[in-house]
């Protein structure tokens, strides 16, 4: 656990995400702490994506920011906030190729360097849980869901209108029946995804194909696996699940619900198109899984073909 | 500060600087390795263009008693150039990532000289006469008609104008999967290791065609892979004695006595956690970027991207000595993570054998940005900053000590951490073995400060 002592002046002068480690378990800060990771964690998938060496990229390297994509990962999914929908790449067989490939499942290894304690269970109180989501409720940024969604929103292009209505309607109904922290924490980390955004849009000038950097990780994950894997010989990353752990396995859903919108609207002007067989694949074990009293939403089919048709078909 | 004056205290001095002098930089001047031979005559660099330039020391002018002699070019040479791999579609890099002498048996000087894929050994040696006289020949070479031989001589050797030849004795190639990152030679004087990411084999300096694998981490599933190995040494005395430090900060050593493949270690050097310092960032600065035996093979010491570390080797939990080299970087690292320098693979080096005795009179030497160096002295626990820069480049002009103001009101003379120049960095530095003569490259230059005689 990061310790309590030695708090941490965030010093204003200097770049926001900069200043010393910002502890969770901090007031305000755990905002930033979010942020931070967030920021942290679109940084080391750029540098996986983005390399096109001509020669051989340095597997220190790679090795290295595979670990931290994979601690953050870890990270968020002890928050709850990141549920296994990640995509697997059919990765090639490529008995030639001696190249680091990221980790299968197995969080396990992961616990060698957790950056947070691993016990995150329900049963502890609230004001020791280091899930910065637990806490957001009390930001005053937490405003009604709908006007957050319409902020990331802008500016939504012309053509994904419909979806961004179909999908708001969509999270109308998911906000009623979810918890506010759970809200709370989507629209955080929306937030946080936009002012990554702004923060790396100036320098991501080339960009992979599929690779909108201002989504959240979950969304960013779902549309560039499959694509890159075939390009980056050497860097492959977050097969972490095969289809059928995702396919069978509860899914605490809640954080998707906002993501959809953010990256099908927010992200517009960078998205590149999504086939339609990822989206399709993204979105399947949403509708195909039951609906228990944490996870409220639910996918029609219809409305992902009609996602679909919008996305793809226009 | 070291410089102060008085005492046994060094004061450094700039001596002389190698390299282009303006500021656009050439990729193929890029400085990747610095090495001093046993003797210190000789200084050898490595460049990323795949050459090898030597320097060497002029003999000391007995008349001249104010300073030692300098280093000139002596040779230079191609030593590895650019390849590639047909198999990946990858272009192989020819820039050289390490040397290492070979202690001197005749009058030639070996080498041992790596890219990431093959390592080479070098002859270096002196031509100073030539045969003259030939029957056959004429002094240009031309053939003689035989016709005209009335009288036969012996071809004797006269003097000509020195030439230093590089030829390469040995090639070592196909043995690395992965990227050198060190090679070491052993106390035996006959073999050596080379390191890779995954994989550390041994060889014999004599036999090209097989080596054996010492040691291997790599993983049966490639994506269980969380930890390289990032540097290997020798012990400098113990024939059968090496280590290994890994991306995650540990230090493995390793008895090839137990056995053939040294994959469990003799002693595991970590220091644990700090968790008031923990953040997303500890693993990568935690990464050994090198790791230098002392010479009595005593210590051995570390070199993380914000510290350097000096460990006995009868003490695994945790070093004896941490030096700090750059603190102030330590709320930075968010942005020194997004422009990779964080990842930038920092030397150190100790100060003479000659001049150590046991844990005393112990300097180390590390690099760090805007193209300042630090060096500690375990002596008087004191350590200083200078610059290698050409603004100081009068000779036995005792070099300024520099300071970094890492918050607040910055005094004169003292620069902000943000207006440090991280392009400007001082990965490779390396101590004359038996005189306070050091060898700091920057870029594309190469910089050589004495301290001053009287």
């Amino acid at each position: 656990m990061l310790g309590k002592g030695g708090k941490r002046k965030f010093d204003e002068h200097e770049d926001g995400l900069e200043g010393k480690v910002v502890s969770p378990t901090d007031g305000p800060s755990k905002v930033s702490y979010t942020l931070q990771r967030q920021t942290i964690f679109n940084i080391s998938l750029m540098k996986l994506y983005n390399h096109r060496p001509l020669t051989e990229p340095s597997l220190q390297k790679t090795v290295l920011i595979n670990n931290m994509l994979r601690r953050i990962q870890e990270e968020l999914k002890q928050e709850g906030s990141l549920r296994p929908v990640f995509m697997t790449a059919s990765q090639p067989a490529d008995p030639l190729s001696d190249n680091f490939r990221e980790a299968q499942p197995a969080f396990s290894h992961l616990t060698s360097q957790p950056l947070l304690p691993t016990d995150f269970v329900s049963t502890t109180p609230l004001e020791s849980c280091l899930t910065p989501a637990s806490l957001l409720e009390d930001d005053t940024f937490c405003t009604s869901p709908t006007v957050q969604h319409d902020g990331p929103t802008k500016p939504p292009p012309p053509a994904l209108q419909p979806v961004k209505d179909s999908f708001s309607s969509a999270l109308d109904e998911i906000e009623e029946l979810c918890p506010a922290p759970t809200s709370a924490e989507a629209v955080a980390v929306e937030t946080a995804a936009d002012d990554s955004k702004d923060h790396l849009s100036e320098s991501n000038v080339q960009k992979p194909e599929g690779l909108p950097e201002s989504r959240t990780a979950e969304s960013k994950l779902m549309d560039s696996l499959p694509g890159n894997f075939e390009i980056t010989t050497s860097t492959g990353f977050l097969t972490d699940l095969t289809l059928d752990d995702i396919l069978f396995a509860d899914i605490d859903t809640s954080m998707y619900d906002f993501d959809p919108c953010t990256s099908a609207t927010g992200a517009a002007s960078k998205m590149a198109p999504v086939s339609a067989d990822e989206l399709l694949k993204t979105l399947a074990p949403y509708s195909s899984q039951p609906v228990t009293p944490n996870q409220p939403f639910k996918m029609d089919l219809t409305e992902l073909d009609h996602i679909m048709e919008v996305l793809v078909g226009s | 500060f070291l410089g102060a004056g008085g005492g046994n205290d060094i004061q450094w001095c700039f001596s002389q600087v190698k390299g282009a002098v303006d500021d656009d930089v050439a990729e193929a001047d890029i400085i990747s390795t610095v090495e001093f031979n046993h003797s210190g005559e000789l200084l050898a660099t490595g460049d990323k263009g795949g050459r090898v330039v030597i320097f060497q020391q002029e003999q000391e002018n007995k008349t001249q008693s104010h300073s030692r002699g300098e280093y000139n070019v002596y040779s230079t040479f191609q030593s590895h150039e650019p390849e590639f791999d047909y198999l990946k579609s990858l272009e192989i890099e020819e820039k050289i990532n390490k040397i290492r002498w070979l202690p001197q048996k005749n009058a030639a000087q070996f080498l041992l000289s790596t890219n990431d894929k093959t390592i080479k050994l070098w002859k270096i040696s002196e031509r100073d006469k030539r045969p003259e006289g030939y029957n056959l020949k004429e002094e240009d070479g031309r053939y003689r008609d035989p016709t005209t031989v009335t009288t036969l001589r012996v071809p004797v050797f006269r003097p000509m104008d020195l030439m230093v030849e590089a030829s390469p004795r040995r090639i070592f190639a196909n043995a690395h999967t992965y990227h050198i990152n060190s090679i070491s030679i052993n106390s035996d004087y006959e073999t050596y290791l080379s390191a890779d990411d995954l994989r550390i084999n041994l060889w014999h300096l004599e036999i090209t065609d097989r080596s054996f694998n010492i040691v291997d981490i790599k993983p049966a599933n490639m994506e269980e892979l969380t930890e390289v190995i990032t540097a290997a040494e020798f012990h400098p005395n113990s024939c059968n004695t090496f280590v290994y430090s890994s991306s995650k900060g540990t230090i493995r050593l390793c008895d090839m006595r137990a056995s053939a493949l040294c994959d469990r270690h003799s002693k595991l050097f970590e220091e644990p956690e700090d968790p008031s310092n923990r953040s997303f960032f500890s693993e990568i600065i935690s990464s050994i970027s090198d790791v230098k035996f002392s010479h009595s093979g005593r210590y051995m010491m570390t070199r993380d991207y914000l510290s350097v570390k000096i460990w006995d080797l009868n003490m695994e939990n945790r070093p004896v000595e941490t030096y700090q080299v750059h603190e102030y970087l330590r709320s930075k690292l968010c942005s020194l993570y997004e422009n990779d320098c964080i990842f930038d693979k920092f030397e150190c080096c100790w100060n003479g054998s000659d001049r150590q005795v046991e844990f005393f009179s112990i300097i180390v030497m590390t690099g760090s940005y805007n193209n300042f160096f630090r060096m500690f002295d375990r002596n008087t626990k004191r350590d200083i900053t200078l610059e290698a820069s050409r603004e100081n480049n009068k000779p036995r002009t005792v070099l300024k000590p520099r300071k970094v103001c890492a918050s607040g009101k910055r005094k004169k003379d003292e620069i902000s951490v943000d207006s440090l120049d991280f392009n400007k960095k001082i990965l490779h530095t390396a101590w004359h073995p038996k005189e306070n003569i050091i060898a700091v490259a920057t870029t594309n230059n190469l910089y050589i400060f004495q301290d001053k005689m009287n």
